[in-house]
């Protein structure tokens, strides 16, 4: 076997010249969102997309989840193109609380299995397990409405977890939490997702939670989006509440912050419509 | 001091809700009741006392059990069909971009008309007989049902049906477990809303109308100056109207333990 093919089964998510805009071509609404954009993401990868807001990695994430028909180029997800939602190989954890309010947690997971089409034997193991991977079991009959902002993400977490994807999406998972919050459930992550070996994608707007998360940061530049570059952290997981006082994660975050401070100006001033000062 | 005067009774009201109800409605008996026995024609009105002391000569009325039994058997049937076609119309136009688009406009519109002007219309489709007053119903009772049902399907929130999506949600998974419980509080205020319809509509038609029916004898006793049975009968029905709605409402928070 030559080592191109090893690394092709490597290959969990394939991302082939990927572009979009919203709205027709020539309309006054007409956005183009994504620039043409080619990468490949490893088995038990995790994956950050970091860039100012409406660079479409948003776009680019709910185009591999197969939400979202992209206007040119296509993705394959563990060797099946992407044409529509995929439960088996990929769940999601949204930014938004996206639990159902009408049901218990317990009844959220079981909801999700249900929707997958999981056995309705495997129903009880597999949520008790997902809840006690997130630290939720003594939650399992309370509404979402009942919990924090933290822990309802979490559910959300064990609901993905439950439906036992090989890769998972997370759109700004921890988005509307406040930082210490953010910072505890990202340390359990590290924990969680090096036991799990999933293969992870996920959007953000922080700097420290993409170092400290991801394995590969991708930085977008400002609309229309390009992958600009992708930096390598190589620190094995789980990763320690003591890596983020590290000279390497400073150094790392320092990066991508030059990085992006260009693009976030851009953003910003265009915005305004005006240039600096 | 001049503080104990009617404070210490406002603190209690306040914190017991119940009371001030109960206190109100006695308040509103006795003015009835002095009223009746000594401002008002005896032909006119009669005093609660009377009109509860004598509630079983309404009931022995000849045709008025009768009339009780068929008044609610059409509403029975009224609101049936009401909830049957303010579920399907309010569905499907809640929930496809296009039908709202198309529908909504002429639903409000119809609903604006005051259907009594129509009436007679009712009679000579359906005769004099218990349908068109079912009919008559109907029509009074499924516009609200149609409208919350309408308005509760609109502002569920998109990434619930995204998740949905994802998670691989058939259709009918994504109105049994998404739609369907996100709707059932509007549902039941539409209900509630329905059942206060159809009341008004088929009782309506009654008064009109029918030889038959509470309707009937609601515009009887009052043409004979009788205002103690009149009061009596409307009793019973306010009786009745509040029992199911009470029940619409024990249900409602029932299945809507979620949003406590």
């Amino acid at each position: 076997m030559s080592m191109q093919n090893q690394t092709v089964d490597q290959v969990a998510v394939s991302i082939h010249g990927v572009a979009h805009h919203f709205g027709e071509s020539g309309d006054a609404k007409h956005v183009k969102a994504l620039q043409e954009t080619t990468m490949d993401i490893y088995r038990g990868e995790l994956l950050a997309l970091i860039g100012p807001s409406g660079c479409g990695k948003s776009t680019l994430l709910n185009v591999i989840g197969g939400l979202l028909n992209p206007a040119q180029g296509h993705v394959d997800v563990c060797g099946k193109r992407v044409d529509g939602p995929m439960p088996h190989e990929i769940a999601y954890v949204f930014q938004e609380n996206a639990l159902f309010p009408w049901n218990t947690i317990i009844e959220n997971i079981r909801l999700g299995m249900l929707f997958q089409g999981v056995a309705k034997s495997e129903h009880e193991d597999r949520a008790q397990q997902s809840l006690k991977a997130v630290g939720l079991m003594e939650f399992a009959n309370h509404y979402p409405g009942q919990l924090s902002g933290g822990m309802r993400q979490r559910a959300a977490l064990a609901r993905a977890l439950s439906l036992d994807t090989p890769v998972l999406l997370m759109d700004e998972p921890f988005g509307a939490l406040d930082e210490q919050t953010r910072m505890v459930l990202g340390e359990d992550l590290s924990v969680l997702l090096s036991r799990t070996r999933k293969t992870i994608i996920f959007v953000t707007h922080s700097l420290g939670e993409a170092v400290f998360l991801a394995d590969r940061v991708a930085v977008f530049s400002a609309r229309p989006g390009r992958i600009k570059q992708v930096i390598n952290v190589d620190e094995a997981h789980p990763r320690k509440p003591s890596f983020m006082t590290a000279e390497k994660f400073t150094r790392l975050r320092n990066e991508l912050y030059d990085l992006l401070h260009d693009e976030i100006r851009k953003t910003v001033d265009l915005g305004s419509r005006g240039g600096g000062f | 001091m001049a503080m104990t005067g009617p404070r210490p009774i406002l603190s209690f009201m306040q914190k017991h809700p119940r009371w001030s109800q109960l206190l109100t409605l006695g308040l509103f008996f006795l003015a009835w009741e002095i009223a009746a026995r000594f401002f008002v024609d005896k032909m006119f009105l009669s005093p609660p006392s009377r009109v509860y002391g004598e509630i079983g000569r309404v009931f022995g009325t000849k045709g008025v059990p009768d009339a009780l039994w068929l008044t609610l058997f059409e509403l029975s049937i009224a609101f049936a069909i009401s909830v049957v076609i303010g579920l399907v119309i309010g569905l499907s136009v809640g929930l496809g971009t296009f039908a709202r688009r198309s529908f909504m406009p002429i639903i409000l519109l119809l609903y604006g008309i005051p259907q009594i002007t129509i009436l007679p219309l009712f009679i000579l489709y359906f005769g004099i007989g218990a349908p068109s007053k079912i009919a008559f119903g109907v029509t009074h009772g499924m516009f609200p049902i149609i409208l919350t049902i309408v308005a509760g399907v609109q502002n569920l929130k998109p990434v619930l049906m995204t998740s949905a999506r994802s998670m691989g949600a058939s259709r009918w998974h994504i109105l049994r477990y998404v739609i369907f419980p996100h709707m059932i509080p509007s549902f039941f205020a539409g209900l509630r809303l329905g059942m206060t319809g159809v009341l008004l509509g088929v009782l309506l038609a009654e008064l009109y109308v029918s030889t038959a029916g509470i309707g009937h004898f609601t515009s009887m006793f009052t043409q004979s100056f009788d205002p103690t049975r009149l009061l009596g009968l409307i009793s019973v029905l306010a009786v009745m109207a509040i029992a199911l709605n009470e029940m619409v409402r024990r249900a409602e928070t029932h299945f809507s333990r979620w949003k406590s």
